[in-house]
């Protein structure tokens, strides 16, 4: 009887399974897959005259990837991303400390660091054009104060786009970091502190090497965002500093040359799920 | 409060979803204020009206052909190549009665001499916009390579005047074809991207006014409202190797299905009133005689909009380019902007 | 160092907060410029009475709320089906069905590893690749749909995070007294869900409301959003307008996760 039954609850748990599945299914299907397929494609397509994609098949797109000319563009948005990534991760790292020693008031302290993540990260970007302006706040204090007497120049450079990465994704670091720290073991510290280590010993040698599975994550948190960035390195840095996102996105519309830009998110893509995979080696499942 | 104004915006968006509508798509500060609410209240319309800053910006939108804008407002050099891809629809002379008003000088433009595709609308010249406490003022292209002023200079954000100011820096032509000249001038724009600010189309506007730029590569009807605000420290010049001439024109596209309502609307822009209050609010130089005869004399007489004929004789049009060169010149300006 | 966390702790915030009180306590600036000329209201006036932030305001809500819905949905079930299948729970299913369910988890990474830019493109693509077929053009339509493309694998983590604290045994129970599956998920597992489906939907919203990348590039002409608005404004400069706008947008949301959050403890 049991058996039967077992029998009918597996086809059962079958098709409700299928069901459930069925509209993310074809979503992911019609909105994930066939659209990359589609630009995987185009990416091996040539240029329109005047836009669009046609015929013939080539692979003069990804020869223009190697081309010197592009690498300067690969090299600055690794570089911007790593930096930001390390930013993210070594200013993130002490607050996570913080709130996962912060006993009772820890959700009080998390949720001031979620709060500016939950608001608009293009008004937060904005907030930064305001403050960094030649006329902006910063500059107008500091001349006031005559400490200065000609306006730094804040914005429109790498500086200003790092400064606007990390204070965006900030909170992206904080909670993974958060996360690993507030599930170690207290009795480790205990333990330490007994062997006869100094804080700032027990820190570098029990603390660190044991959250790193919550610096992997946040590393790539931080990093695959930063690298295919858009919005930030477009109003803060002018549409000089272009990075990978800026070039895309340039090449959808008004370069109008589909197949390059289609190119260069393949290769996007590419380097994200590298990334991603790698980090995946330590067991952790986000799904 | 304005919590009537905000419900009466408010309750119009809601009331108005009956109206006909016309989507109108024209460069950013192109109209006053009042132009498209007149429009709308004397003809019984909602009108969308949606703003770009570049003519590759709006070509990108329409070109698939079912973009949803009825009018655009392509430059010049756009319109041969925007007929020949198929996305305009003719102009309609009859249903056109102010035409007349245009000036005579535009009423057989070389890019489209029966008027067949498109009807001028403003005009100017691209120059440079400057501070006046900048010593000595600039008065040619080359005066934007100068080390002294680094981080203050801006270019447009568009590769014909770009490469088209490099071109005339090098003695050539604005609508040279050569590669290896190109070349030249790419080289020369490479140079340059360390010196720069930004690329900034009339977005420049405000921050020459706010004095974050030293000097911009600008048109003059943005370089209008620049002075306009701020009279006392900016200036235009023309520089003197040579600098381009545009011209903005009114077009329909051919997947509009509300010709007759847009060709009213192009009508009602025709109206000297109505140009008259637009270049007012706007500082452009329009190419609308009657227009212009009803026009203060500040405006009628202002140099950076009405320059004299020897100075507009160093002015070169645009010219439309084949799509061999169009490629090259994108090509170009993207190894420009990633160097 | 006990007493330089905390102090570091502060600094952090600081620079977290900051910038964004700075821009509320301009959006009061009677003048124009960085210099403090007297409180007034004005920006605030003339943000309210903008057709344009209006119009895509009312854009932006419906697109959040619908999108918000459908994603929720569609993710949550998901995300059970994924739990169902997966080791924690219930027994071995059929061989096709740990691959369907693995390429389909597949596919939510890569969704959340997809850059935006890359997500917007490839939806850009395909829809005009589409649009050849069919008689449609980009609207609000697409938006919606490109937002649910998006949101749905957030949704899928968090009710996945839940669903992992969950005692499988308690839907078992539930089935052996005589529950149909249906009814075991609906009264058994669903109710237990229920916080981190009002959070996944917070956070499904949040995400569409603040969407720029995505949307400029597959909104038509009568869909343009409010992070649309705020970045062309952005874009040539600083307003005083915007500072406004932003504000009001800082201080909804952040009343509103406060609001959940308060809820979500209660």
């Amino acid at each position: 009887m049991s058996v039967f039954r077992s029998a009918t609850r597996v086809r059962s748990m079958s098709r409700i399974r299928s069901i459930f599945a069925a509209p993310a299914a074809v979503l992911m299907i019609a909105t994930l897959i066939i659209p990359l397929v589609i630009v995987a494609a185009y990416s091996t397509l040539t240029r329109g005259a005047y836009g669009g994609v046609e015929l013939p098949w080539t692979l003069e797109n990804y020869q223009r990837l190697i081309d010197p000319l592009y690498g300067a563009i690969f090299v600055r948005s690794f570089w911007i991303a790593g930096v930001s990534t390390l930013l993210c991760i070594a200013l993130g790292f002490p607050l996570a400390l913080f709130i996962a020693r912060a006993g009772s008031r820890k959700n009080l302290y998390l949720s001031l660091v979620v709060l500016p993540f939950w608001t608009s990260f293009l008004i937060r970007t904005y907030a930064w054009m305001f403050l960094l302006r030649d006329t902006g706040l910063i500059n107008s204090v500091l001349q006031a104060a005559g400490v200065i007497h000609q306006p730094l120049p804040m914005l429109y450079n790498d500086g200003a786009v790092i400064l606007g990465l990390v204070y965006g994704y900030l909170p992206f670091a904080v909670l993974p970091l958060y996360a690993t720290l507030e599930r170690l073991d207290k009795s480790l510290f205990e333990a330490a502190a007994d062997l006869g280590a100094t804080p700032g010993s027990a820190l570098l040698r029990v603390t660190i090497p044991l959250s790193a599975p919550g610096i992997r994550a946040a590393a790539i948190l931080v990093f695959v965002p930063c690298l295919g960035t858009y919005l930030t390195s477009d109003l803060l840095g002018g549409s000089k500093t272009i990075l990978l996102g800026n070039l895309v996105q340039n090449q959808f519309t008004t370069a109008r040359d589909w197949p390059f830009g289609a190119a260069i998110s393949i290769l996007l893509l590419a380097i994200a799920m590298v990334l991603l995979l790698a980090a995946r080696r330590s067991g952790e499942e986000l799904l | 409060m304005n919590r009537r104004v905000f419900l009466t915006a408010v309750a119009g968006a809601a009331c108005s979803r009956g109206l006909p509508r016309l989507n109108v798509y024209n460069w950013s500060d192109y109209v006053a204020p009042d132009t498209i609410s007149n429009f709308e209240r004397e003809f019984g319309v909602r009108v969308r009206y949606g703003t770009f800053e570049s003519n590759q910006e709006m070509l990108a939108k329409v070109l698939s052909g079912n973009s949803g804008w009825d009018v655009v407002f392509p430059s010049a050099d756009f319109v041969e190549p925007m007929r020949a891809m198929g996305l305009l629809q003719p102009v309609q002379h009859g249903w056109l009665p102010n035409l007349t008003s245009l000036d005579a000088s535009f009423a057989r433009p070389p890019w489209d001499p029966a008027l067949q595709w498109s009807v001028p609308y403003m005009h100017g010249v691209t120059g440079i916009a400057y501070q006046k406490s900048v010593h000595p003022a600039p008065t040619a292209w080359a005066d934007l390579w100068d080390e002294r002023l680094r981080g203050r200079i801006t270019m447009l954000d568009d590769p014909t005047e770009v490469l088209g100011a490099c071109l005339k820096k090098l003695g050539h032509s604005l609508n040279a074809t050569d590669p290896d000249i190109l070349r030249q001038a790419q080289r020369e724009a490479i140079r340059q991207r360390r010196l720069l600010r930004a690329y900034l189309n009339a977005e420049v506007r405000d921050q020459l006014v706010a004095g974050d730029v030293a000097a911009a590569q600008a048109w003059a009807v943005t370089a209008g409202q620049a002075i306009a605000a701020a009279p006392e420290r900016l200036a235009f010049a023309f520089p003197s190797e040579g600098f381009a001439r545009f011209a903005d024109t009114m077009a329909i596209l051919r997947e509009s299905r509300r010709s007759e309502l847009a060709h009213r609307f192009l009508n009602y822009l025709l109206r000297p009133e109505v140009a008259v209050s637009i270049v007012q609010a706007t500082q452009t130089a329009t190419a609308n005689a009657a227009a212009h005869r009803l026009l203060p004399a500040a405006l009628r007489d202002n140099p950076v909009l009405y320059p004299p004929p020897e100075v507009l004789a160093r002015g070169e049009w645009f010219e439309p380019l084949s799509s061999a060169a169009q490629e090259l010149r994108d090509r170009l300006w993207t190894e420009i902007k990633s160097s | 160092m006990k007493r330089a966390l905390p102090l570091y702790a502060l600094c952090v915030y600081g620079f977290l907060h900051v910038p964004l009180v700075i821009l509320g306590i301009f959006s009061f600036n009677a003048s124009r410029f960085t210099v403090w000329q007297g409180f007034s209201l004005r920006w605030y006036q003339a943000a309210l009475s903008d057709r344009d932030l209006l119009e895509s305001s009312v854009n932006s809500l419906i697109i959040a709320a619908v999108s918000t819905v459908l994603a929720t949905a569609i993710g949550t079930l998901a995300a059970y089906a994924l739990w169902k299948g997966s080791s924690s729970a219930g027994p071995r299913p059929s061989r096709a069905l740990s691959v369907s369910g693995n390429w389909l988890s597949a596919s939510f990474y890569l969704s959340l590893v997809t850059p935006e830019i890359v997500t917007g493109v490839s939806l850009l693509a395909f829809f005009q690749w589409i649009f050849r077929f069919l008689n449609l053009r980009l609207g609000m339509h697409t938006v919606i749909l490109a937002h649910i493309a998006f949101s749905v694998a957030y949704v899928v983590i968090v009710v996945m995070a839940r669903l992992r604290t969950f005692d499988k045994t308690l839907e078992e129970a539930a089935l052996d007294l005589g529950a149909t599956e249906w009814s075991a998920f609906q009264q058994v597992t669903l109710p237990y869900l229920g916080p981190a489906i009002a959070a996944a939907a917070m956070l499904a919203f949040t995400v569409s409301i603040d969407d720029y990348v995505i949307t400029s590039l597959v909104a038509g002409v009568d869909s343009q959003t409010l992070p649309m608005v705020i970045y062309a404004l952005a874009r040539r400069g600083v307003n005083p307008m915007l500072n406004a706008v932003s504000t009001l947008i800082v201080v909804a949301l952040g009343a509103m996760v406060l609001l959940s959050e308060r809820l979500r403890s209660a």
